[in-house]
């Protein structure tokens, strides 16, 4: 990577809140005009890796650069070329929607007109509305548009659809490619995974405060293989269970039957179809039923669960 | 989070334009407007409804007296209360962050709504001295100069001190109590309606400390233009001879704006506690 296409750049990051170390040695950089996104556990560090790129408070050690500036000693400087849409809150509840939007194009310069901004978030229609009547993905959007207000070349946005509907969330999506297609260089954190495969040029997963695993989404799953899974059939004991090209089964009890799951690396494309041939031999002659029978390959879950232990989502808030 | 050095420029015009956002949100927030407008008018029509019963504080018309003391006591209102509140809401909410992450600095974040404040006590006093003018027949200040410095010092400290206390305050509805010890002990031990002439020495230099009642010194001798402060006599004084007389009042605020400073440093918080 060329190190002055380096729009942020942090390197060995420490953070702490008293006794706590939140981030522990972060280290990656996004490039001009990419989407990067990172990925973490509640506690794994995000938000305040991320208040801390955004100049809020000064790094415990390592650097962190945002075009080339350090973003807490020359945030002056380094804050009339970024959003930020910060994880919650920030709206005057006061306000109408088209007041906030019109407060923030008098602060910030050279500002998008206030039309242009609310038809980007889809909020055209809640101009007069007061934020407190806001629905909180409404209020996520308003959020959005603050950040979007002054044409920002770097983006910061912390997990920007949490609250928001399934439509108000692909909404959301299509204004971030959009603002990327500009040229718009994009931070962002999230817990939907979907959400960082449906638009990260790269992305970093992060573990303990710091990064484990990094890169493009085909990078980060290459090498977590492909997986096939059914349901145990109820006759058959799971050591009799076959091992097709050496794959041994993982097995796991969901919501009823045990479920069988193999994990194939290192066959490249031909794992899948070997192994589900010799499976599928092996219950024909078996006269077996093989429920719930897929065959897919490694998605960002399997990489996160590999990495974190546990499932990204359905944590609560704070 | 305490305020970090250095806070950056200040400039007038996003200044101006938080300072209208506080008119907007204060003029739709009844409950503020009642602490902030209501309890001035209060002490406005007070003045009225007294003037002309002949009672008289320390030498001169008692209501006279009192309506040189709310030129500074509107500053407990105005700024103090206001801004207590006002900080502590806009952190609860976020907004304070919010604000922080844009183009602004900290000092013109904080300073929008300072501006706002003094603007609002400014037009206050502005009432009164029109009333001291007119009904009270007490004439227009006979040194503007003094008394305006004495108020925006005054504004200054209390400005300072709502920064300090919105640290310790932790929701708005608390911000009802925080202020009382200060409100009190402004509207007791300042001098603007009780004078302290006659107190034991060691209350009167106690008083001397509270940090209205410079403010209040001053205001009352530069308008008009007898000494007022803590030692005075009640004597006539000239225009020169009013800025030595209230040198040591001086002094007293620069030292609390000195003292301000460092409090807001210590305790003002720009974002809610964690947990």
């Amino acid at each position: 990577m060329d190190p002055t296409d380096k729009v942020i750049d942090v390197v060995g990051l420490h953070q702490r809140y008293g006794d706590f170390e939140a981030v522990r040695g972060l280290t990656f950089a996004v490039r001009e005009g990419e989407l990067f996104a990172l990925l973490g556990t509640n506690g794994a560090g995000k938000t305040t890796a991320m208040e801390t790129i955004e100049g809020f408070r000064p790094a415990a050690s390592g650097t962190v650069r945002v075009l080339g500036r350090d973003p807490h000693r020359e945030r002056t400087a380094v804050r009339p070329a970024t959003g930020v849409m910060l994880q919650e809150g920030g709206l005057f509840p006061d306000l109408t929607v088209a007041e906030t939007v019109d407060l923030w194009r008098d602060l910030v310069p050279d500002a998008r007109p206030r039309a242009e901004v609310l038809e980007r978030v889809a909020l055209a229609d809640k101009a007069d509305v007061r934020a407190r009547q806001l629905s909180g993905g409404q209020k996520r959007r308003l959020d959005l548009a603050l950040a979007i207000v002054g044409r920002p070349r770097v983006l910061f946005l912390d997990e920007p659809t949490t609250g928001m509907d399934p439509e108000a969330r692909r909404a959301t999506w299509r204004t971030v490619r959009d603002l990327v297609a500009d040229g718009t260089t994009v931070l962002l954190t999230t817990h939907y995974l979907e959400e960082a495969e449906r638009l990260a040029d790269r992305l970093a997963i992060m573990h303990r405060g710091a990064v484990e695993v990094a890169g493009t989404v085909a990078e980060v799953l290459a090498g977590h293989g492909d997986r096939i899974s059914f349901q145990v059939p109820p006759q058959v004991p799971v050591a009799e269970l076959p091992r097709p090209l050496g794959a041994e089964p993982r097995v796991a009890v969901g919501g009823g039957a045990p479920v069988a799951t193999y994990t194939l690396t290192g066959q490249g494309g031909q794992g899948v179809q070997g192994a589900l041939r010799h499976l599928l031999d092996w219950a024909d002659d078996r006269r077996l039923h093989l429920a719930g029978l897929q065959a897919r390959s490694a998605s960002l879950e399997d990489v996160f669960l590999r990495v974190a232990g546990h499932p990204p989502v359905e944590e609560d808030h704070r | 989070m305490n305020l970090t050095v250095p806070v950056g420029p200040l400039r007038s015009r996003p200044m101006l334009r938080l300072a209208r956002l506080e008119a907007t949100l204060m003029w739709r927030n009844r409950t503020a407007l009642f602490g902030v407008v209501g309890l001035p008018a209060f002490f406005t029509v007070m003045l009225l409804v007294a003037n002309g019963n002949g009672n008289t504080t320390s030498g001169i018309d008692a209501v006279l007296y009192t309506g040189t003391g709310d030129l500074a006591f509107f500053l407990l209102p105005a700024v103090f209360m206001n801004l207590v509140n006002v900080y502590t809401a806009r952190r609860e909410e976020l907004t304070l962050k919010r604000l922080r992450s844009g183009p602004l600095s900290d000092a013109e974040v904080l300073g929008g709504s300072v501006l706002g404040a003094v603007l609002l006590y400014l037009a206050q006093a502005a009432v009164i001295v029109v009333i001291i003018a007119t009904a009270l027949g007490g004439g227009l200040p006979r040194d503007p100069v003094l008394m305006l410095v004495a108020m925006v010092l005054g504004a200054a400290v209390f400005a300072l001190l709502a920064m300090a206390l919105s640290g310790v305050t932790r929701t708005v509805e608390l911000a009802q109590l925080t202020v009382m010890p200060l409100l009190l002990l402004s509207m007791l031990a300042s001098g603007f309606m009780f004078p302290m002439d006659e107190l034991p020495d060691a209350v009167r230099y106690a008083a001397a400390a509270v940090p209205l009642t410079p403010v209040v010194e001053i205001v009352r001798t530069a308008y008009l233009g007898r000494d007022f402060t803590g030692t005075g006599d009640h004597g006539n004084v000239g225009v020169l001879e009013a800025w030595t007389t209230c040198g040591p009042a001086l002094l007293t605020l620069v030292a609390w704006v000195a003292l301000g400073v460092w409090l807001a440093r210590r305790y003002f918080r720009w974002e809610p506690r964690h947990g």
